[in-house]
Protein backbone atom coordinates (compact mmCIF):
# COMPACT_ATOMS: atom_id res chain seq x y z
CA UNK A 1 0.00 0.00 0.00
CA UNK A 2 1.01 3.60 -0.64
CA UNK A 3 1.29 5.04 2.26
CA UNK A 4 0.09 9.11 2.72
CA UNK A 5 2.52 11.45 2.69
CA UNK A 6 -0.01 13.19 5.54
CA UNK A 7 -0.13 10.16 7.80
CA UNK A 8 1.59 11.78 10.63
CA UNK A 9 0.34 15.31 10.08
CA UNK A 10 -3.75 13.95 10.05
CA UNK A 11 -2.62 11.58 13.45
CA UNK A 12 -0.77 14.06 15.27
CA UNK A 13 -3.19 16.55 14.49
CA UNK A 14 -4.91 18.36 17.39
CA UNK A 15 -7.98 16.34 18.40
CA UNK A 16 -7.47 13.97 15.68
CA UNK A 17 -9.28 10.94 15.64
CA UNK A 18 -7.43 9.80 12.15
CA UNK A 19 -8.71 6.64 10.84
CA UNK A 20 -6.99 5.17 7.97
CA UNK A 21 -8.10 2.95 5.11
CA UNK A 22 -7.21 1.21 1.90
CA UNK A 23 -8.30 2.80 -1.44
CA UNK A 24 -7.46 0.55 -4.48
CA UNK A 25 -3.90 0.36 -2.97
CA UNK A 26 -3.66 3.79 -1.44
CA UNK A 27 -3.65 4.58 1.99
CA UNK A 28 -6.43 7.29 2.48
CA UNK A 29 -7.08 9.27 5.61
CA UNK A 30 -10.73 8.33 5.98
CA UNK A 31 -12.17 10.71 8.79
CA UNK A 32 -10.35 12.81 11.15
CA UNK A 33 -13.36 13.92 13.33
CA UNK A 34 -16.90 12.94 13.19
CA UNK A 35 -19.12 13.77 9.71
CA UNK A 36 -21.04 16.17 11.44
CA UNK A 37 -18.07 18.38 11.91
CA UNK A 38 -16.42 17.51 8.90
CA UNK A 39 -19.13 18.44 6.64
CA UNK A 40 -19.67 21.71 8.15
CA UNK A 41 -16.32 22.59 7.93
CA UNK A 42 -16.79 22.47 4.08
CA UNK A 43 -20.08 23.95 3.76
CA UNK A 44 -19.34 26.64 6.36
CA UNK A 45 -15.57 26.99 6.26
CA UNK A 46 -12.64 25.22 4.86
CA UNK A 47 -11.66 21.70 5.05
CA UNK A 48 -8.34 20.52 4.65
CA UNK A 49 -8.07 17.01 3.07
CA UNK A 50 -5.45 14.65 2.01
CA UNK A 51 -5.91 13.55 -1.74
CA UNK A 52 -2.96 12.05 -2.08
CA UNK A 53 -4.48 8.97 -3.21
CA UNK A 54 -4.91 10.53 -6.53
CA UNK A 55 -2.36 9.07 -9.27
CA UNK A 56 -0.30 11.60 -10.60
CA UNK A 57 1.45 11.91 -13.70
CA UNK A 58 3.86 14.49 -16.02
CA UNK A 59 4.17 14.44 -19.59
CA UNK A 60 6.16 16.67 -21.87
CA UNK A 61 3.45 19.49 -23.68
CA UNK A 62 4.39 18.52 -27.06
CA UNK A 63 3.98 14.68 -26.54
CA UNK A 64 1.41 14.96 -23.65
CA UNK A 65 -1.57 16.39 -25.25
CA UNK A 66 -1.25 13.96 -28.31
CA UNK A 67 -0.51 11.24 -25.85
CA UNK A 68 -3.88 12.26 -23.17
CA UNK A 69 -6.09 12.96 -26.32
CA UNK A 70 -5.25 9.37 -27.51
CA UNK A 71 -6.35 7.90 -24.13
CA UNK A 72 -9.14 9.93 -22.30
CA UNK A 73 -12.07 10.60 -23.72
CA UNK A 74 -12.23 14.38 -23.97
CA UNK A 75 -10.97 16.61 -26.56
CA UNK A 76 -7.25 17.19 -24.65
CA UNK A 77 -5.47 18.62 -27.73
CA UNK A 78 -8.10 21.50 -27.72
CA UNK A 79 -6.94 22.13 -23.80
CA UNK A 80 -5.49 25.85 -23.66
CA UNK A 81 -2.75 27.09 -21.46
CA UNK A 82 -3.47 27.55 -18.04
CA UNK A 83 -6.69 25.45 -18.35
CA UNK A 84 -8.02 22.08 -16.75
CA UNK A 85 -10.37 19.50 -18.66
CA UNK A 86 -12.56 17.00 -16.89
CA UNK A 87 -12.72 13.89 -18.50
CA UNK A 88 -12.01 9.78 -18.31
CA UNK A 89 -10.01 6.98 -18.89
CA UNK A 90 -12.03 3.99 -19.87
CA UNK A 91 -10.93 0.26 -20.68
CA UNK A 92 -11.15 -1.55 -24.00
CA UNK A 93 -14.19 -2.56 -23.15
CA UNK A 94 -15.80 1.14 -22.20
CA UNK A 95 -16.29 0.37 -18.88
CA UNK A 96 -14.58 3.55 -16.60
CA UNK A 97 -10.99 3.03 -14.76
CA UNK A 98 -10.70 6.61 -13.32
CA UNK A 99 -11.54 10.18 -13.33
CA UNK A 100 -9.24 12.69 -14.55
CA UNK A 101 -8.23 16.03 -14.89
CA UNK A 102 -5.84 17.11 -17.17
CA UNK A 103 -4.43 20.44 -16.94
CA UNK A 104 -2.28 22.20 -19.70
CA UNK A 105 0.55 24.57 -17.74
CA UNK A 106 3.56 26.06 -19.10
CA UNK A 107 5.69 23.25 -20.92
CA UNK A 108 3.59 20.40 -18.90
CA UNK A 109 0.57 18.55 -19.17
CA UNK A 110 -0.29 17.05 -15.45
CA UNK A 111 -2.93 14.08 -15.02
CA UNK A 112 -4.65 13.46 -11.51
CA UNK A 113 -6.79 10.40 -11.99
CA UNK A 114 -9.22 8.87 -9.17
CA UNK A 115 -8.61 5.52 -10.50
CA UNK A 116 -10.58 2.46 -9.30
CA UNK A 117 -7.24 0.49 -9.88
CA UNK A 118 -4.14 0.68 -8.01
CA UNK A 119 -1.21 2.18 -9.22
CA UNK A 120 0.91 -0.28 -11.04
CA UNK A 121 -2.26 -1.41 -13.10
CA UNK A 122 -3.24 2.03 -14.18
CA UNK A 123 0.64 2.64 -14.70
CA UNK A 124 0.97 -0.58 -16.21
CA UNK A 125 -2.17 0.33 -18.99
CA UNK A 126 -0.83 4.02 -19.64
CA UNK A 127 2.50 2.45 -20.45
CA UNK A 128 0.65 -0.11 -22.72
CA UNK A 129 -1.16 2.82 -24.59
CA UNK A 130 2.60 4.63 -25.01
CA UNK A 131 3.04 6.88 -22.18
CA UNK A 132 7.01 6.29 -21.52
CA UNK A 133 7.05 7.48 -25.02
CA UNK A 134 5.65 10.39 -24.40
CA UNK A 135 8.00 11.50 -21.43
CA UNK A 136 5.74 10.31 -18.73
CA UNK A 137 7.17 11.28 -15.27
CA UNK A 138 5.58 9.32 -12.40
CA UNK A 139 5.15 11.74 -9.54
CA UNK A 140 3.06 9.55 -7.20
CA UNK A 141 6.09 9.43 -4.43
CA UNK A 142 7.85 12.38 -5.56
CA UNK A 143 4.63 14.89 -4.58
CA UNK A 144 1.47 15.25 -2.13
CA UNK A 145 -1.71 16.32 -2.82
CA UNK A 146 -3.62 18.67 -0.45
CA UNK A 147 -7.31 19.61 -1.33
CA UNK A 148 -8.92 22.33 -0.15
CA UNK A 149 -12.53 23.22 -0.08
CA UNK A 150 -14.97 25.23 1.42
CA UNK A 151 -17.28 28.25 1.14
CA UNK A 152 -14.00 29.96 2.42
CA UNK A 153 -11.78 27.88 0.56
CA UNK A 154 -10.51 30.72 -1.13
CA UNK A 155 -9.31 32.61 2.01
CA UNK A 156 -6.93 29.92 2.58
CA UNK A 157 -5.97 29.81 -0.76
CA UNK A 158 -5.31 33.85 -0.61
CA UNK A 159 -4.12 33.26 2.82
CA UNK A 160 -1.26 30.77 1.08
CA UNK A 161 -0.70 32.62 -2.88
CA UNK A 162 -2.03 36.25 -2.53
CA UNK A 163 -5.30 37.90 -3.89
CA UNK A 164 -4.53 36.45 -7.69
CA UNK A 165 -6.06 33.16 -6.93
CA UNK A 166 -9.23 34.84 -6.35
CA UNK A 167 -9.54 35.39 -10.02
CA UNK A 168 -8.19 31.63 -11.35
CA UNK A 169 -11.62 30.40 -13.02
CA UNK A 170 -13.05 27.13 -12.54
CA UNK A 171 -10.79 24.25 -14.15
CA UNK A 172 -7.67 26.28 -14.06
CA UNK A 173 -4.16 25.64 -13.38
CA UNK A 174 -1.66 27.92 -12.07
CA UNK A 175 2.33 27.84 -10.65
CA UNK A 176 2.78 29.56 -7.27
CA UNK A 177 6.36 29.39 -5.13
CA UNK A 178 6.18 28.79 -1.93
CA UNK A 179 8.81 29.00 0.34
CA UNK A 180 10.82 28.34 -2.14
CA UNK A 181 8.74 25.31 -3.91
CA UNK A 182 7.04 25.33 -6.54
CA UNK A 183 3.56 24.33 -6.16
CA UNK A 184 0.78 23.72 -8.67
CA UNK A 185 -2.62 25.28 -7.76
CA UNK A 186 -5.68 23.49 -9.63
CA UNK A 187 -8.98 25.41 -9.46
CA UNK A 188 -11.24 22.10 -8.96
CA UNK A 189 -13.15 20.92 -6.23
CA UNK A 190 -16.31 18.49 -6.38
CA UNK A 191 -17.83 19.70 -3.74
CA UNK A 192 -20.04 22.68 -5.09
CA UNK A 193 -17.92 24.81 -3.03
CA UNK A 194 -14.55 26.29 -3.75
CA UNK A 195 -12.18 24.28 -4.36
CA UNK A 196 -8.55 24.06 -4.73
CA UNK A 197 -6.17 21.04 -5.10
CA UNK A 198 -2.11 21.34 -4.45
CA UNK A 199 0.58 19.38 -6.20
CA UNK A 200 3.18 20.11 -3.79
CA UNK A 201 6.99 18.17 -3.68
CA UNK A 202 7.19 15.51 -0.82
CA UNK A 203 9.71 17.86 0.88
CA UNK A 204 7.62 20.55 1.26
CA UNK A 205 5.01 18.66 2.00
CA UNK A 206 4.51 18.96 5.66
CA UNK A 207 5.37 22.87 5.83
CA UNK A 208 2.36 23.31 3.42
CA UNK A 209 0.05 20.96 5.29
CA UNK A 210 0.72 23.12 8.62
CA UNK A 211 -0.14 26.74 6.66
CA UNK A 212 -3.22 25.30 5.23
CA UNK A 213 -4.43 24.16 8.48
CA UNK A 214 -3.76 27.05 10.15
CA UNK A 215 -5.42 29.36 7.83
CA UNK A 216 -8.39 27.11 8.10
CA UNK A 217 -8.83 27.33 10.96
CA UNK A 218 -8.38 30.86 10.98
CA UNK A 219 -11.98 30.96 8.95
CA UNK A 220 -13.37 28.66 11.80
CA UNK A 221 -12.34 25.25 9.16
CA UNK A 222 -10.22 22.64 9.93
CA UNK A 223 -9.29 18.55 8.67
CA UNK A 224 -11.45 16.72 7.12
CA UNK A 225 -11.13 13.10 5.89
CA UNK A 226 -11.88 11.72 2.30
CA UNK A 227 -15.41 10.02 3.21
CA UNK A 228 -17.37 12.87 3.54
CA UNK A 229 -16.38 14.11 0.39
CA UNK A 230 -18.52 11.22 -0.64
CA UNK A 231 -21.61 12.68 0.91
CA UNK A 232 -20.48 16.02 -0.20
CA UNK A 233 -20.04 14.99 -3.76
CA UNK A 234 -23.45 13.20 -3.83
CA UNK A 235 -25.52 16.66 -2.43
CA UNK A 236 -23.64 18.55 -5.62
CA UNK A 237 -24.23 15.67 -8.22
CA UNK A 238 -20.58 15.67 -9.06
CA UNK A 239 -19.50 12.65 -10.25
CA UNK A 240 -17.88 10.14 -7.27
CA UNK A 241 -15.93 6.94 -9.42
CA UNK A 242 -15.47 5.39 -5.73
CA UNK A 243 -19.50 5.15 -5.38
CA UNK A 244 -21.78 5.45 -8.48
CA UNK A 245 -18.60 5.09 -11.10
CA UNK A 246 -17.43 1.65 -9.16
CA UNK A 247 -20.64 0.68 -8.96
CA UNK A 248 -22.60 1.47 -12.60
CA UNK A 249 -19.11 1.65 -14.42
CA UNK A 250 -20.83 2.58 -18.08
CA UNK A 251 -19.91 5.99 -18.77
CA UNK A 252 -23.53 6.47 -20.66
CA UNK A 253 -25.73 5.55 -18.27
CA UNK A 254 -23.75 7.35 -15.39
CA UNK A 255 -24.60 10.46 -17.12
CA UNK A 256 -21.00 11.28 -18.31
CA UNK A 257 -21.58 12.15 -22.36
CA UNK A 258 -20.40 16.05 -21.24
CA UNK A 259 -17.03 13.97 -20.82
CA UNK A 260 -16.65 12.48 -23.94
CA UNK A 261 -16.03 14.16 -27.27
CA UNK A 262 -17.48 11.69 -29.58
CA UNK A 263 -15.96 12.99 -33.07
CA UNK A 264 -12.64 12.14 -31.94
CA UNK A 265 -10.79 9.33 -33.81
CA UNK A 266 -9.08 7.75 -30.60
CA UNK A 267 -9.45 6.89 -27.32
CA UNK A 268 -9.36 4.27 -25.07
CA UNK A 269 -13.00 2.44 -25.07
CA UNK A 270 -14.48 4.26 -27.79
CA UNK A 271 -15.70 1.50 -30.12
CA UNK A 272 -17.84 0.21 -27.22
CA UNK A 273 -19.27 3.52 -26.04
CA UNK A 274 -19.89 4.28 -29.36
CA UNK A 275 -21.51 0.92 -30.31
CA UNK A 276 -23.81 1.30 -26.90
CA UNK A 277 -24.23 4.72 -27.83
CA UNK A 278 -25.90 3.78 -31.50
CA UNK A 279 -27.64 0.81 -29.61
CA UNK A 280 -29.52 3.32 -27.37
CA UNK A 281 -28.91 3.26 -23.78
CA UNK A 282 -31.80 1.02 -21.37
CA UNK A 283 -30.94 2.55 -18.22
CA UNK A 284 -29.63 5.74 -16.60
CA UNK A 285 -29.06 6.85 -12.31
CA UNK A 286 -30.85 9.39 -11.22
CA UNK A 287 -31.57 11.06 -8.25
CA UNK A 288 -33.69 9.73 -4.76
CA UNK A 289 -34.46 11.09 -1.91
CA UNK A 290 -36.62 9.34 1.07
CA UNK A 291 -36.97 9.94 4.84
CA UNK A 292 -36.71 6.63 5.69
CA UNK A 293 -34.40 6.04 8.68
CA UNK A 294 -30.70 4.64 7.82
CA UNK A 295 -30.40 1.10 6.67
CA UNK A 296 -32.82 1.31 4.16
CA UNK A 297 -31.37 3.61 1.64
CA UNK A 298 -28.31 2.27 0.83
CA UNK A 299 -25.97 0.88 -1.77
CA UNK A 300 -27.55 -2.53 -3.45
CA UNK A 301 -31.26 -1.58 -1.83
CA UNK A 302 -34.08 -2.39 -4.82
CA UNK A 303 -36.88 0.20 -5.63
CA UNK A 304 -39.70 -0.92 -6.37
CA UNK A 305 -42.97 0.41 -8.48
CA UNK A 306 -46.09 -1.07 -7.27
CA UNK A 307 -44.91 -5.39 -7.02
CA UNK A 308 -42.45 -4.71 -9.28
CA UNK A 309 -38.34 -4.21 -8.52
CA UNK A 310 -37.93 -1.35 -11.19
CA UNK A 311 -34.33 0.21 -9.66
CA UNK A 312 -31.44 -0.39 -7.43
CA UNK A 313 -29.56 2.50 -5.60
CA UNK A 314 -26.40 2.96 -6.40
CA UNK A 315 -24.79 5.52 -3.74
CA UNK A 316 -26.53 7.18 -1.01
CA UNK A 317 -25.85 9.49 2.24
CA UNK A 318 -27.84 11.87 4.67
CA UNK A 319 -27.84 14.90 3.85
CA UNK A 320 -27.72 17.74 6.78
CA UNK A 321 -28.76 20.24 4.28
CA UNK A 322 -31.80 18.62 3.25
CA UNK A 323 -32.63 16.20 6.44
CA UNK A 324 -33.27 13.53 4.36
CA UNK A 325 -31.36 10.50 2.84
CA UNK A 326 -30.17 11.62 -1.04
CA UNK A 327 -28.72 9.06 -3.51
CA UNK A 328 -28.66 7.59 -6.81
CA UNK A 329 -30.56 4.88 -8.25
CA UNK A 330 -30.03 2.96 -11.94
CA UNK A 331 -33.69 3.07 -13.30
CA UNK A 332 -34.43 1.78 -16.61
CA UNK A 333 -35.01 4.47 -19.09
CA UNK A 334 -39.05 5.11 -19.38
CA UNK A 335 -38.90 5.76 -15.73
CA UNK A 336 -35.95 7.61 -14.95
CA UNK A 337 -37.58 10.72 -14.58
CA UNK A 338 -37.62 13.49 -11.22
CA UNK A 339 -41.28 13.96 -9.85
CA UNK A 340 -42.16 10.06 -9.47
CA UNK A 341 -42.66 8.40 -6.02
CA UNK A 342 -42.03 4.75 -6.04
CA UNK A 343 -41.19 2.20 -2.48
CA UNK A 344 -37.81 1.76 -0.63
CA UNK A 345 -36.51 -1.62 0.00
CA UNK A 346 -39.66 -4.02 -0.56
CA UNK A 347 -43.08 -3.66 -2.37
CA UNK A 348 -45.29 -1.32 -0.03
CA UNK A 349 -41.82 -0.09 1.41
CA UNK A 350 -41.49 3.11 2.86
CA UNK A 351 -41.44 5.92 0.08
CA UNK A 352 -38.75 7.23 -2.39
CA UNK A 353 -38.81 10.30 -4.29
CA UNK A 354 -36.97 10.80 -7.67
CA UNK A 355 -35.59 14.27 -7.83
CA UNK A 356 -33.46 16.94 -9.68
CA UNK A 357 -30.54 16.94 -8.66
CA UNK A 358 -27.92 18.91 -7.53
CA UNK A 359 -30.93 19.27 -4.90
CA UNK A 360 -28.65 21.89 -2.50
CA UNK A 361 -27.66 25.67 -3.36
CA UNK A 362 -24.23 26.00 -2.16
CA UNK A 363 -23.29 29.24 -0.13
CA UNK A 364 -20.49 29.92 -2.48
CA UNK A 365 -22.83 30.28 -5.49
CA UNK A 366 -23.57 33.42 -3.85
CA UNK A 367 -20.41 34.97 -3.08
CA UNK A 368 -18.92 37.97 -5.20
CA UNK A 369 -15.88 38.77 -5.71
CA UNK A 370 -15.55 41.95 -4.04
CA UNK A 371 -16.79 39.97 -0.99
CA UNK A 372 -13.67 38.39 -0.99
CA UNK B 1 -49.04 1.78 -14.53
CA UNK B 2 -51.49 4.26 -13.35
CA UNK B 3 -52.65 7.27 -15.85
CA UNK B 4 -51.41 10.00 -13.69
CA UNK B 5 -47.94 8.24 -12.99
CA UNK B 6 -47.77 7.99 -16.41
CA UNK B 7 -48.95 11.33 -17.72
CA UNK B 8 -46.43 13.21 -15.04
CA UNK B 9 -43.46 11.52 -16.80
CA UNK B 10 -45.05 12.46 -19.93
CA UNK B 11 -45.10 15.91 -18.92
CA UNK B 12 -42.07 16.43 -17.63
CA UNK B 13 -40.62 14.30 -21.17
CA UNK B 14 -42.10 17.01 -23.34
CA UNK B 15 -40.59 19.76 -21.24
CA UNK B 16 -37.30 18.20 -21.04
CA UNK B 17 -37.12 16.96 -25.20
CA UNK B 18 -38.20 20.61 -26.18
CA UNK B 19 -35.52 22.34 -23.51
CA UNK B 20 -32.96 20.28 -24.54
CA UNK B 21 -33.42 20.39 -28.49
CA UNK B 22 -33.63 23.59 -28.21
CA UNK B 23 -30.64 24.40 -26.17
CA UNK B 24 -28.51 21.95 -28.58
CA UNK B 25 -29.74 24.19 -31.73
CA UNK B 26 -28.79 27.66 -29.85
CA UNK B 27 -25.54 26.67 -28.56
CA UNK B 28 -24.54 24.31 -31.10
CA UNK B 29 -23.44 21.53 -28.74
CA UNK B 30 -22.04 18.60 -30.46
CA UNK B 31 -24.68 16.49 -28.84
CA UNK B 32 -28.09 15.00 -29.23
CA UNK B 33 -30.61 15.64 -26.61
CA UNK B 34 -30.37 11.49 -25.72
CA UNK B 35 -26.91 12.26 -25.16
CA UNK B 36 -27.28 15.09 -22.20
CA UNK B 37 -28.43 13.72 -18.81
CA UNK B 38 -31.10 15.63 -17.32
CA UNK B 39 -28.60 16.45 -14.06
CA UNK B 40 -25.58 17.52 -15.95
CA UNK B 41 -24.81 21.33 -14.53
CA UNK B 42 -24.87 23.36 -17.10
CA UNK B 43 -22.67 26.40 -15.92
CA UNK B 44 -19.05 25.77 -14.73
CA UNK B 45 -18.35 22.20 -14.21
CA UNK B 46 -20.37 19.41 -16.69
CA UNK B 47 -21.41 21.40 -19.46
CA UNK B 48 -19.13 24.33 -19.22
CA UNK B 49 -21.58 26.74 -20.23
CA UNK B 50 -20.51 30.64 -19.55
CA UNK B 51 -21.71 34.01 -18.66
CA UNK B 52 -23.08 34.25 -22.36
CA UNK B 53 -24.21 30.90 -22.60
CA UNK B 54 -26.70 31.29 -19.83
CA UNK B 55 -28.17 34.53 -21.01
CA UNK B 56 -28.92 32.38 -24.27
CA UNK B 57 -30.05 29.58 -22.07
CA UNK B 58 -32.63 32.19 -20.53
CA UNK B 59 -33.71 33.22 -23.94
CA UNK B 60 -34.36 29.77 -24.61
CA UNK B 61 -36.66 29.28 -21.61
CA UNK B 62 -38.32 32.72 -22.49
CA UNK B 63 -39.31 32.12 -25.90
CA UNK B 64 -39.61 28.10 -25.48
CA UNK B 65 -42.33 28.19 -23.13
CA UNK B 66 -43.41 31.89 -22.49
CA UNK B 67 -41.62 31.43 -19.03
CA UNK B 68 -39.56 35.06 -17.87
CA UNK B 69 -36.54 33.74 -14.93
CA UNK B 70 -36.35 35.94 -12.17
CA UNK B 71 -33.10 37.85 -12.35
CA UNK B 72 -30.62 36.52 -9.82
CA UNK B 73 -32.55 33.33 -10.13
CA UNK B 74 -29.04 31.60 -10.41
CA UNK B 75 -30.69 28.38 -8.55
CA UNK B 76 -32.70 27.26 -11.80
CA UNK B 77 -29.79 27.43 -14.34
CA UNK B 78 -27.97 24.91 -12.32
CA UNK B 79 -29.14 21.83 -14.41
CA UNK B 80 -31.84 20.66 -16.95
CA UNK B 81 -33.81 18.93 -14.56
CA UNK B 82 -33.76 22.36 -12.37
CA UNK B 83 -35.02 24.32 -15.26
CA UNK B 84 -37.60 21.61 -16.32
CA UNK B 85 -39.22 21.84 -12.57
CA UNK B 86 -39.15 25.83 -13.07
CA UNK B 87 -41.28 25.27 -16.11
CA UNK B 88 -43.27 22.58 -15.25
CA UNK B 89 -43.98 24.77 -11.82
CA UNK B 90 -44.51 28.25 -13.90
CA UNK B 91 -47.15 25.80 -15.81
CA UNK B 92 -48.83 24.98 -13.01
CA UNK B 93 -48.99 28.10 -11.48
CA UNK B 94 -50.36 29.45 -15.01
CA UNK B 95 -53.44 26.60 -15.30
CA UNK B 96 -54.56 27.55 -11.66
CA UNK B 97 -54.66 31.73 -12.43
CA UNK B 98 -56.91 30.81 -15.50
Amino acid sequence: MRISPFHNQFAAAEGSRAVFADRFGSEIVSRVSDAATEYRFVRDAAGISDFSFMQRFRFPEEKGLDFLDSLCAGNVVKLRFGRMLHTFLSDPNGNLVADCYIANNDEECILLCESIIDDEALKKTLIGCGAENAGMEDLSESHAVLSIDGYKAWSVAKDLFGPDVLGLPYLSIERYDFKGAAVSLFRAGKTSEFGYLLLVPQGNAAELFEACEASAKKVGGGLCGVDIHGDLRLEGRFFNIFAEGAAVLDPLSLGLQWMIDFNKEKFVGREAILARRSGGLTHKIIGVSSAAGDGLMKKGAPIYHGPDKVAEVVASCFSPALSRFVGLALFPLPLAFAGLSFCLGSAGGPPVETISMPPIMPKSLTVKLDEM
Amino acid sequence: MAESFQATIDKRAAVINTFKTELIRRLNLPYTPEDLHEDVALLGAGLGLDSLDALEIVLCIENSFGIKIPDQNIAVLRSINTVVDFVLAEQAAQEANK
